[in-house]
């Protein structure tokens, strides 16, 4: 973790000054519409939640986004430059960092392979020494050198956050990165996610836990099939208790 | 570290009783010794894509062959050039070819690498069969250079080529980290920012290169070459057999594998003057490979894990288009 990123003393507008724009989003799958004219932003430094259920096209969206898969059409902008249906890599190489909620681990190599392998791509110099800070950060010393298909589920939700550390990006999409993961360790997760973002990376967070989203986002974005519904403060959802119902199943 | 040292030990022990080999043996011997060299450089260079990217290369004797042809074509009248001088011609063709069969097909998921390849090595054999100017079914015969040495030291010297580009390249380089990714999670390898249509590109052309610079050497070596002994799709099944068995996607297994499979052949040879056999063993060794041994010899040396995951079932998924299910 380094430097690529400038410091920002303080956090500019997210609707001023955003990071991320998608306007318009669409992807169908056969019948089903899982990004139905999806619009939304992240700010520069902003920790923005994304929530809603089992199948709105949270995961979806990111892959869209990060290039995985080309949406059928809409307008994706990242720092400026338009890059819907753009190549994954080229997406990548632009600063723009995603996990997978299943974990994408390169199962035949090594935990420590693993994650130079995610800075073999433009962020070499120092690879070896991030890794190892990683390693430590992410209390996964011990299975260094361990084949990342042997790791248990959680660990392997850990690699898959150092991958993207490794990444140095401006941008970070993270989908359920402490789904089944120990609570010190989530701990750690939130503690490194708040590290970065002071040094300017900006955050898009797919979560289900609640206590989650409400300690470390600054606003929330609700979706529900293929769209987003609403987005604002924690405290303004919640106390939406028309969104908490339809939307998180839970009236609180 | 210190199994650093042991290996280094080794391979220079290795090699030093490679290099006085010519002074121990007799001729028979040492044209087996040489014939095991081009065996373990080919599978080798076969593993390059197959065991590293996990792409199953179904054609890789049409490299070989095309290596073998533009020696002995530049070799024979009119040309008549020097051996040295039709390497880089051998080479420069191979690329080229390469590049045409794999830049289209090596973006696709499922079998159409592999059809493509299996393919285009079919249509050489029957282009070279064909043809007046590669002497068609009769081949060619190049002039004879009958110094055992030297096609020896040749082989040594680029069997022990390949191995050691393949230990920089794969084992200890960026390139080699990208390799592997690729081959073990394409979109996620994407997300990290490399560029896999294009890594798995430049790994096809080594590999395809690697192997015509055997089939020059072995055409210049056996003076005569047809178009069977040259493309023949049993050429391929040799490499792929040795590659599985010594070990898919490690360092030292298909060199192995290459070495242990071409002793048998020869031995099997020996004794009963027909190598029918051999097939069965060929045979019996995949089936060895896929129930127990899905890492292969140096899968047995190997840390143990869990073992669900192997190179081989990286490669069977690209190969059918399935896995990496999640493209979430
Ligand atoms: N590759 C695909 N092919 C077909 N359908 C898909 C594909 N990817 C997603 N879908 C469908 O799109 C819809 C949205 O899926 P998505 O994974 O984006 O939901 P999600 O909001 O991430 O859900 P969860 O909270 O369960 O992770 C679902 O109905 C899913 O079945
Ligand atoms: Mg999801």
């Amino acid at each position: 973790m380094s430097t690529s990123t400038q410091p920002l003393t303080q956090k500019p507008d997210a609707a001023v000054d955003p990071i991320l724009v998608v306007r318009g989003l669409h992807k169908h799958f056969g019948g089903i519409k899982a990004a139905d004219g999806v619009d939304l932003e992240v700010g520069r430094c902003e920790i923005a939640g994304l929530i809603g259920p089992n199948g709105s096209g949270k995961s979806t969206l990111f892959s869209l986004v990060s290039g995985t898969v080309a949406p059928d059409k809409g307008e994706v902008r990242f720092d400026g430059r338009d890059i819907a249906g753009q190549n994954a890599y080229k997406v990548a190489r632009l600063g723009l960092a995603r996990t997978f909620q299943i974990p994408a681990l390169f199962d035949n190599m090594t935990v420590t392979e693993n994650l130079l392998a995610a800075a073999a791509e433009g962020h070499w110099p120092g690879a070896h020494e991030r890794a190892a800070e990683t390693l430590a950060l992410l209390k996964l010393e011990h299975v260094a050198d361990n084949r990342a298909s042997d790791l248990s589920g959680g660990q392997q939700k850990l690699l898959e956050f150092g991958r993207v550390i490794m990444r140095q990006a401006s941008l970070i999409l993270l989908d359920e990165v402490t789904a089944g993961v120990h609570p010190n360790i989530r701990k750690i997760i939130l503690e490194a996610i708040a590290k970065l973002r002071e040094r300017g990376v900006s955050f898009l967070i797919i979560e289900h836990d609640m206590e989650m989203v409400r300690s470390v986002c600054d606003r929330i974005i609700v979706m529900d099939s293929g769209r987003v519904v609403t987005s604002g403060p924690f405290e303004e959802i919640v106390r939406n208790s028309e969104v908490m119902k339809t939307y998180l199943g839970r009236p609180q | 570290m210190k199994a650093r040292w042991l290996d280094i030990l080794f391979l220079g022990a290795l090699l030093f009783v490679l290099v006085l080999l010519p002074l121990l043996v007799n001729n028979y011997w040492l044209r087996i010794a040489t014939g095991a060299l081009m065996w373990a450089g080919l599978a080798c260079s076969w593993n390059m894509l197959g065991g590293y990217a996990g792409y199953i290369n179904f054609g890789h004797s049409a490299f070989f062959g095309l290596g073998a042809y533009v020696t002995a074509l530049m070799m024979v009248d009119p040309l008549g050039l020097p051996f040295a001088a039709t390497i880089p011609a051998g080479i420069a063709v191979t690329a080229a070819c390469a590049v045409i069969i794999g830049a289209p097909t090596l973006r696709l998921r499922g079998a159409y690498f592999a059809i493509a390849t299996w393919a285009f090595a079919e249509v050489l054999i029957q282009f070279a069969t064909v043809m007046e100017f590669t002497g068609g079914i009769g081949g060619l015969s190049l002039p004879p250079f009958l110094n055992e040495r030297f096609f020896y030291f040749a082989m040594l010297m680029a069997a022990a080529l390949t191995y050691l580009v393949t230990w920089a390249l794969f084992e200890h380089s960026r390139f080699g980290l990208k390799v592997k990714a690729l081959r073990d999670h394409e979109p996620a390898a994407e997300a990290m920012g490399i560029n896999t249509s294009l890594v798995k590109l430049q790994t096809f052309v080594l590999s395809a290169v690697t192997a015509s610079v055997f089939g020059a050497i072995f055409a210049y070596w056996v003076t005569f070459i047809n178009p069977k002994s040259v493309f023949g799709g049993d050429i391929t099944d040799q490499m792929v057999v040795m590659v599985l068995l010594g070990g898919l996607g490690t360092l030292w297994g298909p060199a192995i594998g290459g070495v242990a499979l071409f002793v048998v052949n020869r031995l099997i040879w020996m004794y009963w003057g027909d190598t029918a056999f051999y097939i069965a063993i060929l045979g019996a060794a995949i089936v060895l490979v896929v129930l127990f041994l899905p890492n292969g010899i140096a899968g047995l040396f190997a840390k143990r894990g869990r073992g669900s995951v192997s190179v081989l079932g990286k490669a069977v998924e690209k190969l059918v288009g399935a896995g990496e299910g999640d493209r979430k």
